[in-house]
């Protein structure tokens, strides 16, 4: 446990070494929360909707500033395997599978918090109708801290499957890169999920994408109601645990017939 | 002409050697589609839930956002010298293999590179223009037609001029610039919407500094009998044309960075 438990605090400090790429990023997608914003708020301005406002403005600055977590490949695991120095971490005492679950969940949870901290104060100082409004109660609030977690864990076991594919494939630029595109569709960022069609949003958020952010965003806002929380924690942990199964079982299965490139 | 050869020319080769991987290169163009349809499916939905924006209704929407998408994947297609690679060229120290080139550097750089996998976005985006247009019963003049042309012609060396500040800020800093970005992705997100559902600080952003709103949506407002701003029909032929403004005054300044171009030697 301490080896999977060093790699991780290895890779939160590796994150916090970029500080300018850190404030450049963070001010692009303030700007992008920014123009969202000011097309819902004109398309709302036309017609109204039962959906608050507020809630749509609160789910895409959690969006925005959470948007590390769900799109952050480590370029650097990519190119390992594409030059062959995957066979030193073969080599390796460890649990393949671990060690690279937690170098990947170290990346996501430091890069998302280095982001969301500042740009959650930034939308809370915004005015009425822009900014990010305050949780449902405290204990959704608490809720979906622990949903964001949750979320963490099943978006990481999603990596490792991509990954995995990765190593079959060697060009992470085609399949991986639909895979995540389709994240990027299915979990709400290119367009909040509360406001696809309603018929649509009872597939929808059963998906595992929808566990990555939307479940957490819809118990901030009280889109989700207190008495439906155990149900969707439980969704998101089974999930979780399924996506870790298959990728584990993946991961065997690559090791089995393992090609490495080049020297 | 001879330059206009010559970047034919490199336009077949390099196309030959990005179909020798089929596969990989069809998946990537599958991956592009998936994401420009994610992009439209983004504005149906909306306009599924919300029928219309301001004065602007579904087909116009379409269309808008249709002018936006072929504008600016035609721009990543063959600008991809400029828009993708020059930052990596100045970190390894490729440039310097341009400069002693009898050529200039940005018709090298634009020489150097292609991304044919766009073609799935530029496909997308004609869809929603026939679409938008079909459906908001545009009657296609051969002056409209003329101005659509106008728009997306003006367009490319536009977005071409935005993505050169990043080259610039980038042979001053050798690191891309990504703050740069915000422009030119944030101006496509924001423009593929008609600009005057934005507050007034977009609106002048959008329309001063990076004219999106000049090149596109005062033609397209024609186009669609609805002109924004209230300006008369000349207007329409008349503002295309500071894309092209913008595009030399970054050629300029591209010029003056050169002169302080330092090698980084690897």
């Amino acid at each position: 446990m301490k080896t999977y438990i060093s790699v991780f605090r290895m890779r939160l400090r590796m994150e916090t070494q970029y500080r300018g790429a850190i404030l450049g990023g963070i001010v692009c997608q303030v700007f992008f929360g920014l123009i969202l914003i000011a097309v819902y708020r004109a398309l709302y301005a036309g017609k109204p909707q039962s959906l608050p406002l507020s809630h749509v403005t609160a789910y895409v600055w959690l969006q925005q500033a959470f948007f590390r977590m769900l799109l952050s490949s480590d370029a650097e695991l990519m190119d390992k395997i594409r030059t062959g120095g995957i066979a030193y971490d073969l080599c390796r005492p460890v649990y393949l599978y671990g060690f690279y679950y937690m170098r990947i969940m170290a990346q996501k949870l430091m890069g998302s918090l280095l982001r969301a901290f500042p740009m959650l104060v930034f939308a809370a100082l915004l005015p009425e109708g822009w900014g990010i409004s305050l949780p449902a109660s405290l204990p959704a609030l608490l809720l979906s801290l622990t949903a964001l977690l949750l979320g963490l864990c099943c978006v990481c076991a999603m990596e490792n499957i991509t990954m995995a594919f990765t190593m079959r494939t060697l060009d992470p630029r085609g399949f991986q890169a639909m895979l995540n595109l389709l994240m990027m569709i299915l979990s709400g960022n290119i367009l909040p999920l509360t406001l696809f069609p309603d018929s649509w949003q009872r597939v929808i958020t059963l998906l595992p994408y929808a566990q990555m952010l939307d479940a957490p965003i819809r118990l901030y806002t009280g889109e989700y109601v207190l008495a439906q929380a155990p149900g969707v924690l439980l969704l998101q942990a089974g999930w979780t645990v399924l996506l870790i199964l298959a990728g584990m079982m993946l991961w065997r299965r690559n090791q089995d017939r393992l090609i490495i490139q080049g020297g | 002409m001879n330059t206009l050869r010559l970047y034919l020319r490199s336009m077949g080769i390099l196309l030959k050697s990005q179909l020798q991987y089929p596969l990989s290169f069809l998946l990537q163009t599958l991956a592009q589609l998936i994401m420009e349809g994610g992009e439209m499916l983004a504005v149906v939905l909306l306009v599924d839930r919300f029928d219309h924006l301001n004065q602007w209704s579904a087909g116009d929407l379409y269309f808008f956002f249709g002018l936006m998408s072929v504008t600016f994947y035609i721009t990543e297609c063959f600008g991809r010298g400029i828009t993708g690679n020059f930052p990596s060229m100045v970190r390894t120290g490729q440039l310097d293999t341009l400069l002693i080139r009898p050529r200039g550097i940005l018709t090298q750089v634009l020489c150097s590179a292609v991304d044919p996998r766009r073609i799935t976005c530029i496909a997308v985006g004609t869809v929603s223009l026939i679409l938008g247009s079909r459906m908001s019963r545009v009657d296609w003049t051969a002056a409209n037609i003329l101005l659509l042309a106008e728009s997306i012609f003006c367009g490319f060396w536009l977005i071409l001029g935005l993505f050169l500040i990043e080259a610039i800020l980038c042979i001053h800093s050798v690191k891309s610039v990504e703050i740069a970005n915000a422009l030119t992705y944030g101006g496509r997100s924001a423009c593929q919407y008609p600009v005057d559902a934005f507050p007034r600080s977009f609106r002048t952003l959008f329309t001063v500094i990076a004219p999106f709103a000049l090149v596109m949506h005062v033609p397209a407002s024609r186009i669609l009998g609805k002109p924004i701003f209230g300006w008369p029909a000349w207007a329409a032929w008349i503002s295309p044309l500071s894309g092209f403004v913008l595009f030399a005054v970054m050629v300029l300044l591209f010029a003056k960075a050169m002169r302080f171009y330092r090698s980084t030697g690897s």
